[in-house]
């Protein structure tokens, strides 16, 4: 736009005896044309199941094409389920150990891979190549690094004279399975948006703090860490959600939700109300009850750090 | 600009609005003379499978024997596993298949549904009453059927005869025909480091399923005889969540299966010395490894209990909400429903063939006899010993079954105390069954 204002005599829109406005006009529906594809999907495939969802939560569904208005039903039948409550407080543990672990392990490996060192991009590929495989791959692939006995992990434990608990077979260890299975595929992708955070920090401050003597911790403690606060900021809110929302498929591969419902996390018991029990409806509810956890985090993340500044000196 | 802003937006809105009508309504929209028949054999997805290669084959002979003739033609649609997401949201979306299969424990919530074409009037009733009655019992409501089984899958104990014999088990008359017995197998095996006797440990209808038979043996029942009122706080039930939680408490059994849960690959690979698995397994071991030494025992049973399995496998439903509900049913009663020697011979074919199974109607299975279908001793013990002890699969709606899988799961793998669980489910079992209206549950 600033173009056509400044545009000297003799330009193309004089020569035709054309308007500024006509072009702004026609950029204007560029633009817009541009983003319809893109509009038009979120609309299609966001928007509108977004909606649909939260007016399916005030009605029971037989999935067969029957619809009753209930009002609150769901959201009454949500608190006084056993189980739904169980799900809650299962996820609410999950993430409590996942989001600081994750955090820890990608932030340590992107210090790590940040050195220049020999094949430093070989190993940033590998640690992001889990991101690239099916999530039901990996959740194959460690079903049967995990199985009992026979798993290879039960049997170099076994080589060291190491009797392993049933990784997959034992409530807590099922849950601990799934956690480290989640980091696992997850750092690499963090481990990258740490990176990027990293070398957005200029160089001179490190040779400023060597030159004074700091150690690699006052280094970490005092460069590092306040000038990575935006980084750790969109970190801690897209983790937050990604982890809440997904993995699906991996507990569906895994461990079914089991054994004894202890990694039904509340995703896996969305999709088991919806698809396994013919209950849409309820499921919308649960789904729509998650929007407004992920909304208040959302909220409070934004409210503590000042929208990721933390501080208003943080610019 | 405002101008263009608004006619933009309403064109935008319209399309978005317009778009999933139109992606809905792409199913039903299709040629009427053509019905789509989901199933997960054909056509086949996987042409180096030698069991599922034969498979596919009888359905494709199948299908093409009803097209040569009929003006209406199925289509074949593979699907992953029916009774899942995919059907599921197909219905949801009121486009479910014309015809398709469906297992026993699905029933209920299809037939609740209106979903289910009543396949009686397109059936002779010396057709019908050809159909076994202890499998068929699920698949009637009232005296009307709903779907058409094609095969009977009894459960049983499958073995290693290898391993059995190294630890002592040379003949028919050491194998365990008590839970105490095959409890003592079960620790023998595991002194002698060898591999462990498997029962299903992953929670889902399959582990409820191959689970029933336990309680039945004892006497046990999820629901009673009416179908109004639990049955599950019982001494059979209570019985059967114990020997479940003993298998894992005394180191018998895995709590994860080995070979991701097929039981003939475990037995073959070394992985496993007896699986409780159903007789599908019979085709498995004989298109993969067919020199295997194994063999197969009847469900051990509790003091005082009587011999009893469960009766599995899938039926062909049509879908009362399809295209052409009438030439869909009459599509499966000409399949597998008819008293035409064709139709006969193709549940002989699919049972004896294609798969190893029991056919469901007595004409099949006398003429799958008489052909040496059932020479084999493997198969010869199902007929003769196993399968008279069956009783269909129950027709649970889902609060049912997920009050029994959490009581199973909860005695099994964290030593919870089965009187306690049965009590619980039988509670939750009851509160559903008071508001509970549509088909018997059974």
């Amino acid at each position: 736009m600033t173009a056509v204002a400044q545009a000297p005599a003799g330009t193309s829109s004089a020569r035709t005896g054309r308007r500024p406005a006509s072009r702004r006009r026609r950029e204007t529906v560029a633009a817009m044309l541009f983003l319809a594809p893109d509009m038009l999907g979120l609309l299609v495939f966001l928007g509108i199941p977004m909606v649909a969802c939260l007016v399916l939560g005030f009605f029971q569904v037989d999935g067969f094409g029957g619809y009753q208005w209930i009002g609150l039903g769901n959201y009454e039948r949500m608190f006084a389920d056993p189980l739904f409550l169980h799900s809650l407080r299962t996820t609410l543990l999950y993430l409590v150990i996942l989001i600081p672990g994750l955090f820890v392990v990608s932030l340590a490996l992107a210090l790590l891979v940040r050195q220049r060192f020999p094949l430093v991009g070989l190993v940033r590929s590998m640690l992001f190549a889990p991101n690239v495989v099916s999530l039901v791959v990996v959740a194959l692939v460690w079903k049967f690094m995990l199985t009992d006995q026979i798993g290879v992990i039960d049997r170099v434990l076994g080589f060291f004279g190491v009797t392993p608990p049933s990784w997959l077979g034992t409530p807590h260890w099922a849950l601990a399975s799934v956690l480290v299975v989640t980091i696992w595929f997850a750092m690499g992708y963090y481990m990258l948006i740490f990176l990027a955070g990293l070398q957005d920090i200029p160089r001179e401050y490190y040779e400023v703090a060597k030159l004074d003597g700091a150690g690699p911790w006052q280094t970490f403690r005092h460069i590092t860490w306040p000038l990575l606060k935006p980084t750790s900021f969109f970190i801690l809110l897209t983790s937050t959600v990604s982890m809440m929302t997904g993995g699906l498929d991996l507990l569906y591969v895994l461990t079914s939700g089991g054994p004894a419902n202890s990694t039904t996390l509340i995703i896996y018991y969305i999709y088991q109300q919806a698809f396994v029990y013919g209950e849409f409806g309820y499921a919308s509810a649960i789904g729509a009850f998650l929007v407004v956890i992920l909304l208040i985090w959302s909220a409070a993340l934004f409210a503590l750090t000042r929208g990721g500044r933390f501080s208003d000196g943080d610019k | 600009m405002a101008g263009i802003r608004r006619r933009s937006l309403f064109a935008a809105g319209a399309a978005a609005l317009g778009a999933p009508a139109l992606l809905t309504g792409c199913g039903k929209s299709g040629n009427a003379k053509e019905l789509t028949f989901w199933n997960f054999y054909a056509p086949n997805p996987n042409p180096g499978d030698p069991t599922l290669a034969a498979q596919s084959k009888w359905f494709e002979d199948m299908v093409a024997g009803w097209n040569r003739e009929n003006e209406t033609k199925i289509r074949l649609q593979y699907v992953t596993i029916l009774g899942t997401p995919k059907l599921a949201t197909a219905f949801a979306a009121d486009e479910g298949p014309d015809i398709f299969l469906i297992s026993p424990g699905d029933i209920l919530r299809y037939y609740n549904a209106g979903v289910l074409t009543d396949l009686t009037p397109y059936l002779t009733k010396e057709a019908i009453d050809d159909f076994s009655r202890p499998n068929m019992d699920t698949r009637l409501v009232g005296d009307r059927v709903y779907a058409l089984p094609m095969e009977i899958e009894p459960l049983a104990m499958f073995y290693s005869k290898r391993v059995m014999e190294s630890v002592g088990v040379t003949g028919d008359s050491d194998l365990p025909t008590t839970w105490d017995e095959m409890l003592g197998l079960g620790e023998k095996l595991k002194r002698e480091k060898k591999p462990p006797i498997v029962f299903c440990a992953a929670p889902g209808y399959y582990q409820n399923f191959t689970w029933y038979p336990w309680m039945w043996q004892g006497g046990g029942n999820a629901v009673s005889a009416d179908g109004r009122h639990s049955g599950f706080d019982s001494k059979g039930a209570v019985d059967a969540l114990n020997l479940y939680k003993q298998t894992i408490q005394r180191g018998i059994a895995p709590r994860v299966e080995p070979a991701n849960a097929d039981g003939a690959l475990a037995l073959m690979q070394g992985y496993a010395a007896a699986y409780h698995t159903g007789i599908w397994s019979v085709a498995e071991f004989r298109h993969r490894k067919p020199d295997f030494p194994y063999g197969v025992f009847a469900p051990p049973t509790p003091p005082g209990g009587t011999p009893k399995t469960v009766l599995g496998g899938w039926a062909f439903v049509a879908n009362a909400r399809g295209r052409d509900p009438e030439t869909a049913a009459k599509f499966c009663t000409w399949a597998i429903g008819s008293m035409s020697q064709d139709s006969i011979d193709r549940v002989v074919d699919w049972c004896t063939k294609a798969k190893a199974d029991i056919a469901p109607r007595k004409s099949a299975l006398d003429k799958g006899t008489r052909d040496g279908g059932y020479d084999n001793e493997i198969m010869r013990k199902f007929k003769d010993e196993i399968f008279p002890t069956g009783r269909g699969e129950p027709r649970y709606p889902p609060v049912v079954y997920k009050a029994i899988s959490d009581a199973i799961q909860a005695c099994q793998l964290t030593g919870a105390d089965p009187r306690q669980q049965a009590e619980l489910a039988s509670k939750q079992i009851d509160a559903y069954l008071k508001s509970y209206e549509g088909g018997r549950i059974l």
